[in-house]
């Protein structure tokens, strides 16, 4: 009892007396611990981050009709929800009907526009989304064929098989038909650099409008933030659903995002495993530079009648408690700096791992322990004279 | 005398100059390795963002509005082309060295049996004779590297399968072909008897296209020497609120100075408008959803970069500050006993000085080395390329190693001189 009293009184005084040099190595061990915990939490959250930012480039699953039906809205919805909520970035229905404009004919591309919005984010828009009723959006190459500007009025004419069939049989009612047009505001024209640019874009409800047929799709556009076997998961689910869905991987996508993203999360272990060796020789050496400039409290203590053990042991207490501190100070400014990063650099926060917080105080607690073993081992198997007398 | 005193100091402390030149060496090393690495990146990363493909497509410049008057159905044969004899020039514009692939095609439909299909005619495997002299290989197996082989191989161009194609999976189980069928293409211009040499999938639209080389459907479409557009696969600076402006207003309502800059940065849309130069009667477009999100994966991950770098120089200028100001405190008696002699303040700090910035000198630069090599690991294990040597990290480290030693030394020597020569030698 009293030799464990002792002995946390001397490693407590001995870090108290001492307070520059215990200083340095405290810091040097929080840089470590630092580093240490900061490039692990950014190592784990950073394919999470970047594989959001790979959302860039669009849906990475489409949903098909299964057969020559359409697709129904029940189903589509069905087939969306065996997709986890938060792995979801967007979904867009479509469904394309031949319409015509000032007599040409055009496809016109019924969206969910918050949905198109959302999984295609790199849609170049010149105005604004169609945000009320009747706005539209027309692609570049259509508008400007037809000289079609922001804010022009489109007229939309749709003729269903059987309207075409009575049209034909009479000039008059035909001339009716083109009558019956709807009259669209252009809210802004798509740039994409793809065929998109060849369609108008109106909303689902104004189509089933125009058409008087509801609820019918022909693709459902994915953008699921997840690797590529995670989406060939989610594919055979949504397959076993026993509905009219078929479910396809657009593979430019999730191919590309595959090799990619293996390369840069590579890049970040490699870099980390780089850092993380330097730093922790770094802290090493600065600790055992602290340590062997004790060799003269070792003698003296030894000429006092310590043994090697008690002495080893009263050494390594002491690197631990450095250790630990440094340890638990370098959780708290590494995930400051992993926070600071992720806020930075992809403007999200970032969650804090209960797991780094043991293995950075074990791993800065074995770091320092190590270091100071070394030096201790050298001082204690030296005759305390010699050290005493300074040679 | 003084030198000698360096010297001695030098060679007397062996193993602690040793160990200070180490660490000093690792700080030195891990700044190298993290600049280099840092400042390669964005090409690096670049370079892999060429999976997705072409990020420009150049059409003639009439089909755009003919094929709209003509109705949706793109594959009418009139309208205008472009010339296969200038797609060498592709190479020769302002900013050839960033143009990675590019592959010509021309579409065209043709009678396979009893249906209809949609044939497209590109290069696979080209082998391309530059005027320049240069000599390439380009074509869809860059541009298509998503595709999976289903069955058989990619065609191969340069081995002479003049007469082959490849069939798109949805299409070749409606048609019950395999690899190594022979199937036979017609069109009202003649027809062909050709080997399927594989089977792709290619998860899109294409899976329902034959693709075949560019000669055998410009027969098919009796157009030879024409090309319907040209995918485009380019090395391109993310844009700026210049480039912004360019692509709005066009680049003539830019500045002479302002359209100067454009001009001679690599922005897709400079490149379209080079591209546009040498094609005659061409208009180039950048592909929105590559070049568009190339961009903001470019900048993330250079960002990224940026601040492990901060902060890995951050680590190793504390770890040298620390240990140096660590090994000059304890050397507190034998500068006592300098001072108790009668050296004056100056000399000491001098004496001290040089002997640590020598020894930072000489860790600093085996730690430049080092950190060289761990550059190069690092670019072969993840990008398979070297990294290339920036010689503005060679100031930054110096110029940081030298800052990082005086910072850490000065202080602590500053504290020594404070101290009274008897007491210190007393050993209080």
């Amino acid at each position: 009892m009293k030799k464990q009293k002792m002995f946390f009184r001397m490693i407590t005084a001995s870090l108290i007396r001492r307070h520059s040099r215990m200083l340095v190595a405290l810091l040097a061990i929080a840089v470590g611990a630092t580093i240490l915990s900061g490039l692990v939490t950014i190592y784990y959250d950073v394919p999470r981050q970047m594989g959001a930012q790979f959302r860039n480039y669009g849906a990475n699953m489409l949903l098909l009709p299964d057969g020559e039906e359409k697709l129904s809205e029940e189903s589509a919805e069905r087939a969306i929800k065996a997709i986890d909520k938060e792995k979801l970035v967007g979904a867009a229905p479509y469904r394309y009907e031949s319409v015509t404009i000032n007599t040409m004919p055009v496809i016109a591309a019924a969206a969910d526009m918050d949905g198109a919005r959302a999984a295609s984010p790199y849609w170049l828009i010149n105005g604004d989304w169609p945000s009320a009723d009747k706005e539209v959006l027309v692609g570049k190459t259509l508008a400007a064929t037809l000289g079609i500007k922001q804010g022009s009025t489109v007229n939309v004419v749709y003729e269903n098989e059987t309207a075409k069939e009575q049209a034909d049989k009479s000039d008059e009612s035909k001339a009716k038909e083109k009558d019956g047009g709807k009259a669209f505001v252009a809210s802004g024209i798509l740039e994409t650099g793809g065929t998109e640019e060849d369609y108008i874009f109106i909303s689902l409800s104004d189509m089933a409008e125009l058409t008087g047929v509801k609820g019918k799709l022909d693709a459902v556009e994915l953008s699921v933030s997840a690797s590529q076997d995670e989406l060939k998961a989610y594919a055979d689910k949504i397959s076993g659903l026993d509905i009219d869905v078929s479910p396809r991987l657009v593979k430019r996508v999730t191919q590309s995002e595959t090799t990619v993203l293996t390369k840069l999360q590579a890049l970040v272990f490699l870099v980390t495993a780089v850092v993380l060796l330097l730093t922790m020789i770094c802290v090493a050496t600065t600790m055992m530079a602290v340590v062997a400039e004790r060799r003269k409290e070792i003698g003296l203590r030894k000429a006092l009648g310590a043994s090697n053990g008690s002495i080893i042991t009263e050494f390594m207490g002491e690197g631990l408690l450095l250790g630990g501190i440094g340890g638990l100070l370098g959780v708290v400014f590494g995930y400051a700096f992993a926070q600071a990063v992720s806020m930075n650099v992809f403007n999200s926060s970032i969650s804090f791992r209960p797991l780094i917080l043991p293995v950075t105080v074990v791993i800065s607690v074995l770091v320092t322990g190590l270091a100071c073993l070394l030096p201790v081992r050298n001082a204690t198997d030296v005759d305390p004279a010699v050290v005493l007398k300074g040679e | 005398m003084f030198f000698r005193m360096i010297i001695r100091a030098l060679f007397r402390q062996k193993t602690k100059m040793l160990m200070i030149a180490f660490t000093i060496a690792l700080g030195a090393s891990l700044a190298t390795a993290m600049l280099n690495v840092m400042m390669d990146v964005g090409d690096k990363v670049n370079q892999e963002l060429k999976a997705y493909g072409a990020n420009i497509t150049v059409v003639p410049k009439q089909a755009s509005v003919l094929n709209e008057i003509y109705g949706l159905d793109k594959s009418d044969e009139s309208g205008a082309y472009l010339r296969e004899d200038e797609l060498g020039k592709i190479k020769t514009i302002f900013w050839a060295f960033n143009i990675v692939d590019f592959a010509p095609f021309i579409d065209t439909r043709a009678k396979l049996g009893g249906s209809e299909v949609s044939v497209v005619g590109s290069w696979f495997d080209h082998h391309l004779e530059l005027p320049t002299g240069e000599t390439l290989n380009t074509g869809m197996i860059n541009l298509r590297s998503w595709w999976e082989i289903k069955d058989g191989c990619w065609l191969d161009e340069q081995a002479g399968d003049k007469n082959a194609v490849m069939v798109g999976c949805v299409l070749a189980e409606k048609e019950k072909i395999k690899a190594n069928d022979r199937i036979k293409l017609t069109t009202k211009h003649g027809s062909e008897e050709l080997v399927v040499a594989g089977i792709f999938d290619a998860g899109g639209d294409e899976d329902e296209r034959i693709y075949a080389p560019l000669e055998v459907v410009q027969r098919l479409a009796d157009a030879k020497g024409m090309l319907t557009s040209i995918e485009v696969s380019a090395l391109t600076t993310p844009d700026n609120d210049l480039a912004r402006k360019a692509a709005q207003n066009g680049p003539k309502s830019l500045g002479a100075a302002d359209y100067e800059t454009w001009y001679c940065t690599a922005y897709v849309s400079s490149i379209c408008y080079q591209i546009q130069e040498v094609i005659t009667n061409s208009v180039a477009a950048p592909v929105r959803q590559v070049a568009e999100s190339e961009g903001a994966i470019l900048e993330k991950t250079k960002l990224l970069m940026l601040l492990i770098t901060f902060l890995s120089l951050l680590g190793s200028a504390l770890g040298i500050s620390n240990l140096v100001t660590a090994s000059v405190m304890e050397r507190s008696s034998e500068i006592g006993l300098i001072k108790a002699v009668g050296a004056r303040d100056g000399a000491i700090t001098m004496l001290v000085l040089t002997e640590i910035i020598i020894t930072a000198v000489a860790g600093g630069l085996v730690g430049y080395f080092a950190g060289f090599g761990f550059a190069q690991i690092i670019g072969h294990t993840v990008f398979g390329s070297a990294v290339e040597m920036k010689p503005i990290v060679i100031p930054i480290v110096a110029v940081l190693v030298v800052f990082v030693t005086l910072a850490g030394s000065i202080p602590a020597i500053r504290m020594l001189l404070r101290l009274r020569p008897a007491e210190v030698l007393h050993g209080r």
